[in-house]
């Protein structure tokens, strides 16, 4: 099969429908059998400010966005002239040369322009000027060579809970685009020929959502915080019909006490935010560790410090949450890497906080939180079995259950409240083999070194990381999470121009995963440390746990993504 | 190893000589005996099997009683014990959960969960040890501090006013509203059962002397000053009167001021109506019916 992929972007104020009309675009494409890689940019505010969606669809799998745009759909003079370092001479742009008063010429555009008469073609139809976005919708299809028919059952799909009216008077506004294209313009792309697919398109938050179902979450709690907020929305969306509780708390605070105190009567709990909401949340970290409660902590990073940039992305909390709160304990951190990562390190997640009874933070970002990317899930029902609890907990002769007894891999019997015989106390104090507060040092010595010895336990589950070797490679990238997808769109881009590069992206973050990060720094020629952050967060760990000092970095932190292209010119720098 | 016999800390425990539950740890003459005692008979008035309670502590002289009885206990962070309380009552509405706190961290440090939980009705019940000063942190002026009053962190008397737990509550949706006192333990008993048999927010503000940092409200201080709301003819239906008593300035009304029927938090749950959070199998979960949108 011939290898196609088109480049699909909308842009205008927020407000203006951009994220609606950027997913009945993806879901058309996907529904041609195209692998999609959603990316959208917006500001923090609900009007007014400057909204984009982007549409990168493929007929072979993708895994970033991609820079250069075969179609722009600008919707006001900003879109024309913000955008302008992302078309070539071969994009077209699409714009209402009557609506905005637009003189096309001022913009000096590199490309061809079409000028599409949205608000008078969506007011023809007899639809509203919002609808102008599906006429923009309409045409597209035409000039991509798409059915028009997919698009019709996509907006019927999406608009049927508004009644058929709505869905009538949406399709006719995009059949009028499509029409006014054929008679005023020809395709740029022949028609896609792809065998449909069975797969799905969804955020990396919404794949976490679905991960905490899969994995027996029973309560999720959380303050709203962008870009976290969409596992809220999601999960608290389908609590009815996947029989979990969602409770949106006065707080982070209470968000995560509440989920400490669910997961203490044995129901598997989560709790989402960002960094500053997890900066609140961290004196329950260490609750969580000294009472040895379950639970898994989503941190969708955003760039910092204090409010920073809200809707935009970055990777510089992931030195906090090694470490966050008082003293020391046992922990797990995992940054995802895709959706597929996002689906099952959440499952995992939830049965390894059970297991290890402790914290196990998952480290997202808004990029992967919010672009929609193609999952391919083999498996859709899910065997969760319950680990480490006591069924017919026995009282000792104190008259209490040892609930903190030591044990060879550090890991003690829980029960739990309402069983006869498993009293005991969750102490956030020391305590002994009960939970009875004590300051006895050796009792102390003893409490500390059984928590720690879980570590060891945990280390052992560590997967093989991604890792991607190639003869000859020009580099080695050493990466975490999110950047996993830009990293493999570079390497296609390279492979094209006969440069191979390996790739190793970390989604285990704690425990290290030392071992094979050593390895693969001492086999290759090259290797450089490219991350979200200013400082070198994953460079530095490196060091301290391997002892190997990379000098090579590849730092961004202005908020927006890596993109291939980019990284794709550094590459080309260093071959030289 | 050390092969020394461990040294016992200041309650006498060891790693080899354990004994449970501990003998408190209270000054003399300190209001939470009182308080204790009362939350023992006040639990066993509720017929309810004592493993089927859990008892979430706060931080404070009031919440060491953790080491002192025999139930589930979650001693919780400083001000945090509601949120906690709440997640156990929302993942297992089998439970009875009965908070043990005192004045400043139900209303000073934790204030945020106390305003907003008694707004959703949760079904716990709280026992706040209301001292009027931080105990534990030697003598420190609390939320409820009266104006003036000089401690160690206010030298030159505290400015701010003091929190009126009664009228704050009955302007936002308790639906259990007592005062009592820690030094008639029946009375407190009782009222301590009643809360618990209470569906939905129970807070009993409880006066609570402290010889040692607080010692001019003495027990014979209360006493002198306490009028008991049934012996004042309270009506409890009419929220004017109520709002009256709470309000008042010459006396310290004690009894229960309000009460009313509403359905609980977890009680306006549909997914809870079958059976509690924490024994719902997660076995065989089938994500296919959610997966189907993202098509």
């Amino acid at each position: 099969m011939e290898k196609q992929s088109l480049n699909w972007k909308v842009a205008g104020f927020a407000g203006e429908g951009i994220m609606t009309t950027g997913i009945l675009f993806s879901k058309t494409c996907a529904r041609h059998g195209l692998y999609i890689f959603d990316y959208t940019e917006y500001p923090s505010l609900i009007r007014g400010g400057h909204n984009t969606y982007q549409v990168y669809a493929d007929t072979n799998p993708v895994h970033s966005q991609r820079k250069k745009v075969d179609i722009l759909i600008a919707l006001n003079k900003n879109s024309l002239s913000f955008h302008q370092d992302e078309l070539t001479q071969n994009s077209l742009v699409i714009y209402d040369q009557e609506d905005d008063k637009v003189n096309i010429k001022e913009f000096a555009l590199p490309c061809k322009s079409f000028n599409l008469p949205m608000v008078k073609l969506a007011k023809v139809a007899g639809a509203e000027r919002v609808m102008g976005n599906n006429v923009a919708l309409g045409a597209s299809i035409f000039l991509l060579g798409l059915n028009l028919e997919i698009l019709n059952q996509v907006i019927s799909d999406i608009f049927s809970k508004k009644g058929n009216q709505v869905v009538s008077l949406n399709q006719q506004a995009a059949k009028a685009g499509y029409e006014f294209a054929k008679i005023h313009s020809q395709p740029i792309l022949t028609a896609v020929n792809n065998k449909p697919h069975n797969y799905l398109t969804l955020t990396g938050n919404e794949s976490i959502g679905l991960g905490a179902v899969a994995g027996g979450v029973k309560l999720y709690t959380a303050y709203p915080m962008t870009p976290s907020s969409s596992i809220l929305h999601y999960l608290a969306a389908k609590a009815k019909k996947s029989n979990i509780v969602v409770k949106h708390a006065e707080d982070e605070i209470g968000a995560i006490n509440m989920a400490l105190g669910s997961s203490f009567t044995g129901a598997r709990s989560m709790v989402g935010t960002s960094g500053g909401g997890l900066c609140y949340m961290t004196e329950a970290f260490g609750l969580s560790g000294i009472a040895e409660i379950p639970l898994v902590v989503v941190d969708a990073m955003r760039p910092g410090p204090a409010l920073g940039m809200p809707t935009w992305t970055a990777q510089g909390d992931l030195q906090f949450v090694l470490t966050a709160s008082q003293d020391e304990f046992p922990r797990i951190v995992m940054a995802p890497g895709d959706v597929f990562e996002a689906f099952d390190l959440t499952r995992r997640a939830l049965e390894l906080a059970e297991k290890y009874q402790t914290i196990v933070i998952l480290l997202t970002d808004k990029y992967l939180s919010e672009s929609r990317h193609t999952l391919k899930l083999d498996n859709e029902s899910f065997n969760n079995q319950r680990i480490g609890f006591s069924n017919n907990p026995k009282p000792d002769e104190s008259g209490f259950f040892p609930r903190y007894q030591d044990s060879e891999n550090g890991v003690s019997s829980r029960s739990v409240p309402g069983s006869l015989g498993g009293t005991y106390i969750a102490n956030s104090y020391e305590h002994d083999n009960y939970g009875f507060a004590t300051e006895v040092a050796d009792i102390r010595n003893s409490q500390v070194e059984k928590r720690a010895r879980k570590l060891t336990a945990m280390a052992a589950e560590i997967p093989e990381q991604f890792y991607i070797k190639e003869n000859n490679a020009a580099l080695t990238f050493i990466s975490f999470g999110s950047t996993k997808g830009p990293l493999l769109a570079t390497k296609h881009l390279l492979k094209d121009a006969g440069i191979n590069i390996n790739i190793l992206n970390l989604s285990w973050m704690w425990p290290f995963p030392k071992d094979q990060v050593t390895k693969v720094i001492k086999e290759s020629s090259k290797p450089v440390v490219i991350e979200g952050n200013q400082q070198g967060q994953l460079a530095r760990l490196i060091t301290q746990e391997t002892g190997i000092i990379i000098n090579d970095k590849l730092n961004r932190y202005d908020g927006r993504p890596f993109y291939p292209e980019d990284i794709a010119s550094y590459v080309r720098k260093i071959v030289k | 190893m050390n092969q020394q016999k461990p040294t016992p800390d200041r309650y006498g425990r060891s790693s080899t000589g354990l004994k449970y539950p501990k003998t408190p740890t209270w000054c003399p003459g300190c209001g939470n005996y009182g308080i204790w005692g009362a939350i023992k008979l006040g639990i066993k008035g509720t017929g309810y099997p004592p493993e089927k309670f859990v008892l979430v502590y706060d931080v404070g002289c009031s919440s060491n009683m953790a080491d002192f009885n025999h139930h589930y206990g979650f001693h919780a962070l400083h001000g945090r014990a509601l949120p906690a309380a709440a997640g156990i009552k929302l993942a297992n509405h089998d439970l009875k959960v009965l908070v043990v706190i005192g004045d400043g961290g139900c209303y000073g440090e934790g204030g945020t969960h106390f305003l907003n939980l008694m707004r959703g009705n949760h079904d716990i019940t709280v026992l706040v040890h209301n001292n009027h000063r931080y105990s534990l942190t030697t003598g420190q002026m609390s939320p409820t501090t009266d104006k003036g009053t000089k401690t160690k962190s206010t030298p030159e008397g505290s400015i701010d006013e003091p929190l009126n737990p009664i009228s704050l509550s009955l302007s936002n949706h308790a639906t259990f509203i007592a005062r009592q006192f820690a030094g008639d333990i029946p009375k407190l008993a009782s009222r301590i059962t009643e809360a618990l048999n209470h569906s939905g927010f129970a807070l009993i503000d409880i006066l609570q002397p402290c010889p040692v940092f607080n010692p001019n409200q003495s027990y014979e201080w209360y006493r002198e000053n306490m009028v008991d709301l049934e012996t004042e003819g309270h009506a409890q239906n009419d929220k004017l009167n109520v709002w009256k008593q709470a309000m008042r300035k010459d006396k310290i009304p004690i009894g229960l001021f309000w009460k009313e029927e509403k359905a609980a938090y977890h009680q306006q749950i549909a997914q809870l109506d079958s059976s509690p959070l924490a024994t719902q199998a997660i076995d065989n979960i089938d994500i296919s019916p959610l997966a189907s949108e993202f098509k």
